[in-house]
């Protein structure tokens, strides 16, 4: 579609502005508005003959620069603007433009350091070490917040697919959450009193049965019939709550 | 011959079943306390530089901490940042074709970027990871000024980051943390080690400066 290319162009009014003040070779610390202020309406007009889509935050900037256009227009009342602490909507449009370049031109060096990170590669923790981790006995306090869950359970999946070989299954049967916290009450009997979540999946087939698993034992968790603990490798051990 | 043969596989095999079983029933404690006092043992001969190097063979991506490190070696953790930047020293030679990185607190090998266009030949890909501009400028808003509220970031880039935020966060680089006090408690963000990684950043002091203004104040100040 025709009118991302275009919004894509710039990544927002901001950088619009940038780009219109550079291109009309304007000082950006003593900043002609008056001037800004067409060139930015030439530029959403032109937009707009061309059938393409103005994103919100353009018109928003827009007023913003209209408004300000006017009030220079109209006689002031200069004791009544002395009185008024509000910062000069154009220092402030100053401001913004210039902090906002910042981030740009950072964002570039970032860019690079992302680019040369992303030729260099690692290696999976070696398969073997999984086999070696034996479950804690003792009690672990559970700490760790959601997002060391959502790592562990990244982890897992990851190792997941390092073990198995690729193969694709194409299946109709969708096992609801219900069903499958039903099934793992039903395996607890037979499992021991700690283990990973890995036991727990290794009947899984497909990632979908081991995301419905990874919700069950969340619903688990919820109800006390489990209780999990993430060790220091990121492996989340369950208990009987 | 080949009942000899048959004899020296199945000590072979004996062999490896006893240091399976070894290694499956001795405690980590002691596993632990064995190095420790191997590290004591030949304090001289570099042993925990050779042991920090297997080490980090075994936990490839995942990496280690100093913490870690010093804990597992008996050894301080200033010892254990020596012995890495040795290990470091030692691989950033020209002819090695692996190098230890330290980005976010954690040590790992990583390849060298030399070796990347032949890799990409090997195994006859040509994509290479990307990430958007506005994923950049966002990123770099929240590691510059965080914690900073979706409200914050949104009034520096003039543009609506919801999407964006969610997205940033389901690739782990940044996360909630906490709440602010302003009205409507608005979440928090931070960047994440995998942010830190993505960056080849060991800390966010690391980060590039950010481009001065040339204000009036400024270059009063240059004189001071």
């Amino acid at each position: 579609m025709t009118f991302t290319v275009a919004i894509d162009q710039f990544e927002g009014p901001l950088d619009l502005m940038l780009h219109l003040i550079k291109e009309q070779e304007l000082d950006l610390f003593d900043l002609d508005i008056s001037v800004l202020t067409d060139q930015y309406l030439t530029y959403l007009n032109h937009m707009e003959d061309l059938h393409l889509e103005v994103a919100s935050e353009y018109l928003l900037e827009l007023a913003t620069l209209i408004e300000y256009k006017s009030k220079k227009i109209l006689p002031k009342d200069q004791s009544l603007l002395e009185d008024e602490f509000e910062e000069d909507p154009k220092d402030r449009l100053v401001r913004r433009l210039l902090e906002y370049q910042q981030f740009k031109e950072v964002s570039e060096q970032l860019s690079d350091l992302y680019h040369q990170r992303a030729m260099q590669m690692s290696k999976p923790i070696s398969i073997e070490v999984d086999e070696w981790t034996k479950p804690k006995t003792e009690d672990a306090p559970i700490d760790g917040s959601p997002y060391d869950l959502v790592k562990a359970m990244n982890k897992c999946l990851r190792r997941l697919q390092l073990s198995k070989p690729i193969e694709t299954k194409f299946t109709a049967k969708e096992l609801s959450m219900e069903d499958r916290s039903l099934q793992i009450k039903a395996r607890l009997r037979d499992l021991p009193d700690t283990f990973s979540f890995e036991t727990l999946i290794e009947d899984c087939n497909d990632m979908q049965m081991v995301i419905v698993t990874f919700l069950s034992i969340l619903d688990l968790a919820r109800q006390h019939t489990l209780v999990f603990t993430i060790d220091e490798n990121e492996t989340i051990w369950f208990k009987r709550g | 011959m080949i009942e000899n043969l048959e004899n020296n596989k199945e000590e072979v095999i004996e062999e490896k079943e006893v240091m399976l079983h070894e290694e499956l029933t001795s405690e980590q404690e002691e596993k632990i306390e064995e190095a420790i006092q191997e590290t004591n043992k030949v304090e001289e001969g570099n042993r925990a530089g050779t042991i920090l190097e297997g080490l980090l063979f075994i936990v490839g991506e995942e990496g280690i901490t100093l913490a870690q490190a010093s804990e597992v070696l008996g050894i301080s953790q200033e010892r254990a940042e020596e012995e890495f930047s040795l290990l470091q020293a030692a691989y950033a030679e020209d002819s090695r074709g692996f190098e230890i990185a330290n980005y976010g607190g954690t040590y790992k090998f990583l390849s060298k970027a030399i070796v990347h266009p032949y890799a990409e030949k090997l195994f006859q890909t040509t994509k290479t990871a990307g990430i958007s501009q506005a994923a950049l400028e966002t990123l770099a808003i929240i590691a510059y000024k965080q914690p900073i509220t979706r409200v914050e970031i949104e009034e520096i880039r003039g543009v609506g980051c919801d999407m964006m935020l969610r997205k940033l966060e389901a690739r782990n680089l940044i996360r909630e943390n906490g709440r602010s006090d302003a009205p409507g408690r608005p979440i928090l963000y931070e960047v994440t080690d995998e942010f830190m990684d993505s960056f080849k950043l060991y800390s966010l002091d690391e980060l590039p400066k950010l481009p001065e203004f040339n204000t009036d104040e400024n270059s009063e100040n240059l004189f001071d």
